[in-house]
């Protein structure tokens, strides 16, 4: 029996009327790679984003290694977060930071690693995301798949037991995607637990463990990819591949 | 809406909360003396019952208001460079001290400023060519009169065809300085005659002498000087009735002893004609003594020590209204309620009102509680808030400047909000708000010469005394322009430096 690393139990979530996640109960185990698809809307993100509690579930429970998150204070949901990694559409580079600096800030600050410690860790993840040549630059001297591997480096640099992926490539041009997720690849098959938010198909299908399809704030649907994407068996993910492979 | 009524509804608490207990510390301030002439009025047979004399003794010091610009009352000349006050009234003032066996301290400010800063207890009494009035017994006590003249037209002499009486200044203006007895004459005797007022006296006598008014009516000994010293201005009698032209000290309601002590002094005084066979001819002495020596930039040091004083205003103020406007930007972006709303209403109220107005505010309303504050902390407490108010709404755009974006990647790393703020936000909304910041900060250093009201010796009140101690009007104003332009001029360089040094780490 694998140990359960995430745990989400009858998870709500609402933005004032409108029921964004409407019921969900799910988990993920340790080493598993878990990727959400599904439509635009659905709440894919929300989902996520209520794993590390950046937001506040409206009810249910969402567990982090036997610890429920719902209703902790600032200083616990920080010390969890260092062991979540996230790494997000829109990059979120902190621009008055060399690439080096991105790294090495949270681990000083946070961790309070020492400077020579957490700038050996920083140019080791640099090495590891191609980039090590780039430490000295400024984020918006680095091209959309560049920055994005940046920040991946960035969340892994605090050591964390889970990443959390938010579409890490919508925001990409096509010929910097791949990149992006040779990187991601490399980290599923160093047994990295993660959760990827996204469209890339292709990656879902290779990479996760089990693929979780998502319409209208339920999760509809899981399963291994070649039976999810061979023979799905709810009527909206037929509706969403046929979409989609068309 | 709702959002709105409960702010004003707070506002109306703060002031609520905020009024009387400042009005009470005023009361509380003035009973000291008024609870003492409350038993000396009850029992009006023992007139000096009270102990503001024995207070004065105790405390080594006799502090007298005056207004400095008023030759040969009391002006200001330079003795080895250093500023000293002379004048009858001075004569008076250290005659009086030194009769009651305790140190004289002059406190130079506006003449329309003296009443209030005596019932604050700023001052223990006013010697100021202050005319005995029945509007002013109201609210003052008045010793034995030691002076009493006429009231005097000074017109420049080219007009002096023109004006011969008081009745030929119909439909022209005449000037009078703020608060004084001229002043109500022009209006109550002179029908159809604009009046003119200022708070200074060497202000008017510029204004005249740039035709910005025809006449200024002022008392006969300073008229007389002006025109002495000036052979472009002549004076003459104004007859015009005069309700009383008696000059005597001034003293908190009730300071009965100190009163007593004051006319044992004038008696003397009187007795020995004092003021006319000594002090008046000494200070016209020293009229023409600096009258040859009396070019502007011989007053270097005047401007120095403004400078100074303008620095170390401006530098203070800088550092204090950048750690209220930082706490008040975090104020107002706080999801409490209460804390946001009293940021607001901070921030509304102190842009809402004139800085002038919070300046001499926190003086007289403030410094009624606390008593030994200086015109210096007043002043620097005043501009701090003030220039918090505006650094708060910087700060606060600047915060919101910095997309959500980036607050999220420091929170999912594990960063607390502070180290987030500290480590993420911060430097990248000094960023964008520097040029804003710049602004503020120049507006900071040119509206530190407000504080001259209060009489802190800063570039603007040093203009002022050079004026009145030259007799010339438009240079000093000149020579301070200069200063504050290359002040100005240098910190906006220096922050452009900065900017640019920002932009490069890019």
């Amino acid at each position: 029996m694998p140990t359960k690393m995430i745990e989400v139990k009858n998870l709500q979530k609402k933005f004032k009327n409108n029921v964004v996640l409407k019921e969900i109960t799910e988990h993920v185990d340790q080493g598993q790679v878990i990727c959400v698809i599904g439509p635009s809307g659905a709440g894919k993100s929300t989902f996520l984003r209520c794993l590390n509690a950046l937001e506040q579930p409206s009810s249910g429970q969402v567990l982090f290694e036997g610890q429920n998150l719902v209703g902790l204070d600032d200083k616990q949901l920080d010390q969890i977060r260092q062991k979540m990694g996230m790494v997000f559409q829109g990059f979120n580079l902190f621009p008055s930071m060399t690439v080096l600096k991105n790294i090495m800030i949270a681990p000083i600050k946070v961790k309070k690693t020492s400077a020579e410690d957490a700038k050996q860790t920083a140019m080791k993840l640099l090495a590891k995301v191609g980039l090590a040549n780039k430490a000295n630059q400024y984020p918006d001297q680095l091209s959309g798949g560049q920055k994005q591997r940046v920040a991946i480096a960035r969340a892994l640099a605090m050591d964390p037991a889970v990443m959390l992926f938010d579409e890490p490539t919508s925001a990409l041009d096509p010929e910097m995607v791949e990149e992006v997720l040779k990187v991601m690849r490399d980290l599923a098959d160093s047994g990295m637990t993660m959760v990827v938010v996204t469209h890339e198909m292709g990656f879902a299908k290779e990479v996760a463990d089990q693929i979780w399809f998502m319409a209208d704030g339920y999760i509809q649907e899981t399963g291994q990819p070649d039976d999810f994407f061979d023979h799905p068996t709810s009527p909206r993910a037929q509706e969403f591949l046929k979409k989609i492979l068309k | 809406m709702k959002h709105l009524k409960q702010l004003f509804m707070l506002f109306i608490l703060c002031c609520s909360l905020v009024i009387p207990s400042t009005a009470l510390a005023a009361t509380n301030a003035s009973s000291s003396s008024s609870s003492s002439s409350a038993v000396s009025s009850s029992s009006s047979n023992q007139a000096a019952t009270d102990d503001s004399l024995q207070k004065i003794k105790q405390k080594g010091t006799l502090v007298v208001g005056m207004s400095a610009d008023y030759p040969p009352y009391e002006f200001t000349t330079k003795k080895n460079g250093k500023t000293e006050y002379v004048g009858f009234e001075v004569d008076l003032a250290k005659q009086f001290a030194k009769d009651l066996g305790v140190k004289l301290v002059i406190k130079n400010m506006d003449f329309d400023s003296l009443l209030v800063a005596l019932e604050t207890g700023k001052i223990d009494t006013i010697i100021s060519g202050m005319n005995v009035t029945n509007e002013r017994k109201k609210s003052v006590d008045f010793s034995n009169t030691y002076y009493s003249g006429n009231s005097y037209f000074l017109i420049n002499k080219a007009d002096h065809d023109r004006f011969k009486k008081a009745t030929d200044f119909k439909g022209k203006t005449v000037g009078a300085q703020n608060g004084t007895l001229q002043s109500t004459m022009i209006d109550k005797s002179m029908p159809g005659v604009k009046n003119k007022g200022l708070a200074k006296l060497s202000n008017l006598v510029i204004g005249l002498q740039s035709h910005k008014v025809d006449a200024v009516l002022m008392d006969e000994a300073t008229a007389k000087a002006y025109a002495a010293n000036n052979s472009n201005l002549v004076t003459f009698n104004s007859k015009l009735p005069s309700t009383a032209g008696d000059i005597a000290m001034a003293f908190p309601k009730g300071d009965k002893s100190l009163e007593a002590a004051a006319n044992k002094t004038i008696k003397q005084v009187n007795d020995e004609d004092l003021i006319n066979k000594q002090w008046i001819p000494q200070a016209s002495k020293y009229m023409k003594s600096y009258k040859k020596q009396n070019t502007v930039l011989s007053y270097w040091r005047y401007f120095a020590k403004g400078v100074e004083y303008t620095l170390i205003i401006t530098i203070v103020s800088v550092i204090c209204g950048f750690i209220l406007g930082t706490l008040f930007a975090l104020m107002r972006l706080s999801k409490n309620k209460l804390l946001h709303s009293l940021a607001v209403c901070y921030i509304e109220f102190l842009r809402g009102t004139p800085m002038i107005v919070q300046i001499m505010f926190v003086y007289f309303g403030i410094g009624a509680v606390i008593q030994s504050m200086p015109a210096l902390v007043a002043g620097i407490i005043a501009v701090s808030l003030n220039s918090g108010a505006y650094v708060a709404e910087i700060i606060r755009s600047g915060i919101q400047s910095i997309p959500v974006g980036q607050t999220e990647a420091a929170r999912s790393l594990g960063m607390s909000k502070q180290t987030t703020f500290q480590e993420v936000i911060m430097p990248q909304a000094l960023k964008n708000i520097w040029p804003a910041l710049g602004n503020e900060l120049i507006t900071l250093l040119k509206d530190s010469s407000l504080v001259s009201v209060i009489g802190v010796s800063e570039l603007m009140y040093q203009t002022q005394l050079v004026q009145s101690a030259t007799y010339k009007g438009v240079l000093p104003l000149f020579i301070t322009m200069l200063i504050y332009f290359v002040l100005t001029f240098t910190l906006s360089r220096i922050l452009l430096h900065f900017e640019r040094k920002m932009k490069h780490a890019h």
